[in-house]
């Protein structure tokens, strides 16, 4: 889970690794889902979330698809 | 001291330590934080009862500095890395380079959102696989 400067980055950096793409966003929604996932982690009152709540996160956020689907 | 509050008092200790607490600061055993790593509440070192990840936040060096509130730490990874001034619910300065060119990355949270724009992040795992082997995803 890296940033890179570019998706161009991304490209050459999965090239001269011979990996397989996994999915890439920008910046911005990396921030988004950073303050969904994390924003409670301090609280007193912190509990784990469910399946259910962790992949709603996802979803809220665009973050669909077979890549995006929590075990 | 139960669970929850076992791995509440982690994350306390954490954020004001600016390092992971051992097991002697916690004043607990190895069992119970043995069960806090079996409910992915925190992550473990391998071969050894101490802390690794209190995600986001981690106990050993990486290429992902994070400033905020006048301490540093390090996050596991990029996503992580964002996500210790959300926990903070503070501002915050992310430090890291570029994983193919090594040039760095500079990004300050400001109000929530990264500045400047214009950098991606690329997630090599999908989600199904995140934790089968945590450290690598």
């Amino acid at each position: 889970m890296n940033l890179f400067r570019s998706e161009e980055h991304v490209a050459r950096w999965l090239d001269s690794r011979g990996l397989k793409a996994g999915a890439t966003i920008s910046s911005a929604k990396l921030g988004e889902l950073a303050e969904a996932w994390w924003s409670d982690r301090l609280a007193d009152d912190w509990r784990p979330r469910t399946r259910a709540e962790s992949q709603a996160i996802l979803d809220r956020l665009g973050l669909t698809g077979e890549f995006w689907q929590l075990p | 001291m139960d669970d929850l509050e076992l791995r509440n008092l982690v994350y306390r200790r954490f954020v004001e330590l600016g390092r992971a607490p051992t097991r002697e600061e916690l004043s607990t055993d190895e069992a119970a934080l043995r069960r806090l790593h079996d409910a992915h509440w925190i992550v473990l070192e391998p071969d050894r009862t101490e802390i690794r990840m209190a995600n986001p936040f981690s106990a050993v060096p990486t290429p992902y500095r994070v400033e905020a509130n006048g301490r540093s730490w390090f996050g596991n990874c990029a996503w992580d890395a964002f996500g210790i001034p959300a926990a903070l619910g503070v501002d915050g300065h992310i430090s890291s380079s570029c994983p193919d060119c090594g040039e760095p990355i500079e990004i300050d949270i400001v109000d929530r959102r990264p500045e400047p724009a214009g950098t991606v992040f690329h997630v090599a795992v999908p989600a199904s696989g995140w934790w089968d082997d945590i450290v690598f995803t």
